[in-house]
């Protein structure tokens, strides 16, 4: 039987959020929280891939981040909460779309274009993370990313 | 292929750590194992190829940690992608193919372009025991197995699914 994984038809691709529900669903207690902003992807996208700065004003809860090492689209950073806690994250940043994680701590987040390109749709996801797991401490997810989503409204319009 | 051969065992191993709760490889994988997903989808599900994608992403990561052995992953991601796009494409498409005849005739692009467009005035049904058979080499009865049908039916569903493409090919 081939195994071969090279494409034979051109393929379709995920976008960000698609790709932010499908990774969602394989850690367990996490919730996917979006919302259609009436600003464009590159505006939104903007405020949010600016960890040291504009991803605060978002999630304020993360008070102070430090990126310590980018290589290409990989990161490395420290993040210390508002209640004191450092979490050291690696992952993942590219336009639309970021994913750094921490033995405490998960986080994800979309932003995908919508309709003609005046708007565009944020997904968001993460919380406490049970360590070594694919896991989150299902508590206050959803509200956490609401909050943090209608504060990105309001900062991106 | 060294490359194709890379790209494999690079996912396996992404599986592996990903099974054991590494988020950082689930990330990875999802970017490894895309186009192979991407592709069968838009095979069989057409303009719904990235819904199809989705779901199939969905399914692949909420049942990782079941997947017992990392080294069957691309069968079982196979497996997975052609079982949420073929309901998808069958409840979008809810019509039956366009009469061979109105296919407009081909003319001089590359040769994937020529497949997918005879593919794509397929039925879903056609279209996936075609790719399962022809391109991706699957036995009768692995495919019969994978799209949840007797033996007979996938045979002669083949027979048919292959005479429709050649028909058209070689008009």
């Amino acid at each position: 039987m081939s195994e071969s994984t090279k494409p034979i038809f051109p393929g379709v691709s995920l976008d960000p959020v698609q790709r932010l529900r499908a990774l969602a669903a394989g850690v367990r207690g996490a919730a996917v929280t979006e919302r259609v902003i009436d600003a464009s992807a590159e505006t939104v996208w903007a405020i949010l891939s600016d960890l040291e700065d504009g991803f605060g004003t978002v999630q304020p809860d993360m008070r102070h981040v430090h990126i310590t090492r980018r290589d290409g689209e990989n990161i490395e950073a420290i993040a210390r909460s508002a209640y004191g806690m450092r979490a050291r994250l690696r992952g993942t940043i590219r336009p639309g779309w970021c994913w750094p994680q921490s033995r405490f701590l998960i986080i994800g987040v979309a932003v995908t274009p919508e309709g003609a390109g005046a708007q565009c749709r944020v997904a968001m996801t993460g919380g406490i993370r049970i360590p070594g797991h694919a896991a989150l401490i299902p508590i206050g997810v959803r509200r956490e990313a609401r909050k943090s989503l209608d504060r990105l409204a309001t900062i991106a319009i | 292929m060294a490359d194709d051969d890379g790209v494999r065992e690079r996912a396996i191993a992404l599986a592996g750590a990903a099974k054991r709760g590494d988020t950082v490889a689930m990330n990875r994988l999802l970017d490894a194992l895309a186009p192979y997903v991407g592709t069968i989808s838009a095979s069989i599900a057409l303009d719904h190829g990235a819904d199809a994608a989705q779901e199939a992403m969905i399914v692949i990561f909420r049942s990782l940690r079941g997947l017992r052995d990392p080294h069957a992953l691309f069968g079982w991601v196979r497996q997975i992608t052609v079982r949420e796009a073929l309901p998808i494409a069958r409840r979008e498409a809810r019509q039956l193919p366009d009469e061979l005849e109105d296919i407009p005739a081909r003319g001089d692009p590359q040769l994937s372009t020529d497949v997918g467009d005879v593919m794509a005035h397929l039925s879903p049904e056609h279209r996936a025991i075609l790719l399962l058979r022809d391109l991706e080499g699957f036995t009768e009865e692995q495919a019969a197995h994978l799209l949840q049908v007797p033996r007979g039916t996938a045979k002669s569903r083949l027979n048919r699914a292959r005479g429709s493409f050649r028909k058209e090919w070689e008009s």
